[in-house]
């Protein structure tokens, strides 16, 4: 290795050199931020400067997750809303993404539905809250339905829109060939806006976590989203804030999957 | 030779919300097998329609179409190569050029596979082979898309600018690769281009077009000596036909 950058000239040299400094120095403030932010609340809470009624510390979250996962109860919680969430993520997307395609299908149907789809989009799925309960009742079912209908206007509105997008002139050449609708869209129309599906599992990502907490706000008896409505009743802190640690390290541990996927895709 | 295309008093309507756009006005004319035959005309004249209607995208409002002695079209007997190349860039050199009979299914399936890996080496793409289209020159990305097209053997090519996104150098090479793909595969062409030496020094006729509505204003024969349309420049001929058709068409921009 050493050897291979020998043969260059010095100003590659340099320019290498920099990149990595560059890299370190990224790297390096990263950590240097996340340390940072926690010593200081540490100490400031230490020393009564901040209430730790108020703003919990990192002491006493450790100690809060140590309670709850000797107690068994946090895998349980964190099962539960993963469970949800991943359930509402994959209806969303499958169903979303199927109706795109009907609407991409059916030009006519589409601009049947353009302004209910405008509209459902733009209404808050919270305000369904009271009749998602009385319809699927209270628990699951409920949390899941929240979780779909948050996810699904806007998978199908993207993928719509990218559908719509593809290229006329490749449609023309596939025309030009003798091929029908159905192969346009699976030799074309597919695979041509792949990159825009992934972006679409990106956004579900963040929003069916969105969805499944809302649900649990709304009627749960068990949750991450039910411990944090749950702590902040009772005054507990340190609970709130120890299920929104597990909360973001779920959330990014999905994110990195679909990113996982996006580069092997992309290779 | 047999006459493998015929328009026959074709005119087209485009039909807008608006108007009704007079786009051909009783096209005729005739192309024989192994021609070579440019279609020249001021910008917007309908040269792309008349292809469209050759390729059975678009029905004549009156008059006939008639390809290979049928007025039906049958596309498989169609090739058409666009401006853009096309290429599909998820799928590989191999995967492209291979697409026409993944889509048709042709009965004679494994002649065209070989058709299409011999094509690749004659045109020395077959390094290539499976890398996708990004990793290629614009130049190379159109033969790439030549090959697509010449796989299906479609007895009638057309081209609708295809050299034109390229740069001046790599138009005149690929010029001249597509003229020797085409006159060793025996392969009868139709070209719509707005570049007036680009149609002298690749075809054997010329046919002009007036402002829209379209009218046929000139058919030019052409008989140039030299082996590749870069050398047919030369001819002493060459700027005699290129003033001609020059005075064709400005005098259609001033009348317009």
């Amino acid at each position: 290795m050493k050897k291979k950058i020998n043969n260059f000239s010095l100003s590659h040299q340099k320019y290498v050199k920099k990149l990595k400094k560059d890299k370190f120095l990224v790297i390096f403030f990263r950590i240097f931020i996340l340390v940072a932010f926690l010593g200081l609340w540490e100490l400031l809470t230490h020393f009564k400067i901040l209430d730790p009624f108020f703003v919990s510390s990192p002491s006493r979250i450790i100690a809060q997750l140590g309670e709850l996962i000797s107690a068994g109860t946090l895998f349980h919680h964190a099962r539960v809303t993963l469970y949800e969430t991943l359930i509402g993520f994959l209806i969303a997307t499958v169903l979303g993404y199927l109706i795109a395609v009907g609407l991409w299908w059916n030009e006519k149907v589409r601009k049947i539905f353009e302004p209910y789809i405008v509209v459902l989009n733009s209404l808050p799925k919270i305000a369904l809250g009271p009749v998602i309960i009385l319809w699927v009742g209270s628990g699951t079912n409920a949390i899941v339905l929240m979780c779909v209908l948050i996810c699904i206007v806007i998978t199908t509105m993207s993928m719509l829109s990218a559908f719509i997008a593809v290229d006329e002139g490749k449609i023309l050449l596939l025309k030009s060939m003798h091929a029908n609708k159905f192969q346009i869209l699976w030799k074309l129309v597919l695979p041509a806006t792949m990159p825009d599906f992934i972006s679409v599992l990106k956004i579900n990502v963040g929003m069916s976590w969105v969805g499944s907490i809302m649900g649990e706000y709304l009627t749960s008896r068990a949750g991450l989203g039910y411990l944090i409505v749950y702590g902040g009743q009772i005054f507990k802190i340190d609970l709130v804030m120890s299920a929104t640690f597990v909360l973001c390290i779920l959330a990014f541990a999905m994110y990195y999957l679909v990113s996982l996927l996006e580069r092997r895709y992309k290779k | 030779m047999k006459e493998i295309l015929k328009f026959n008093d074709v005119s087209y309507f485009y039909q807008t919300k608006k108007d009704e756009i007079f786009a051909l006005d009783k096209i005729s004319f005739s192309v024989l097998e192994e021609d070579f035959v440019s279609i020249v005309g001021p910008s917007g004249c309908g040269k792309t329609t008349i292809l469209s209607l050759i390729a059975g995208l678009l029905k004549p409002s009156s008059g006939k179409v008639i390809l290979d002695g049928s007025e039906k079209i049958d596309t498989k007997k169609i090739g058409y190569m666009f401006q853009r190349d096309m290429l599909f860039d998820w799928r590989s050199v191999w995967k492209n050029i291979t697409l026409g009979i993944e889509l048709q299914k042709p009965d004679d399936k494994e002649r065209k596979l070989q058709l299409a890996d011999e094509l690749l080496k004659k045109y020395s793409l077959y390094n290539f082979k499976n890398k996708k289209p990004r990793e290629l020159s614009g130049g190379m990305r159109q033969r790439v898309a030549l090959i697509r097209t010449l796989v299906m053997e479609p007895k009638l090519l057309l081209l609708d600018e295809p050299f034109s996104a390229l740069d001046f150098q790599t138009r005149l090479t690929l010029c001249d690769d597509v003229y020797d793909i085409l006159k060793s595969e025996k392969k009868t062409a139709i070209l719509v281009t707005h570049d007036i030496s680009e149609a002298i020094s690749m075809s054997n006729k010329i046919i002009v077009l007036s402002s829209r509505p379209a009218k046929v204003k000139d058919e030019i024969k052409l008989n140039l000596s030299g082996e590749t349309p870069l050398k047919k420049r030369d001819d002493s001929s060459f700027r005699g036909y290129f003033d001609l058709i020059w005075r064709e068409l400005t005098n259609e921009e001033e009348n317009k």
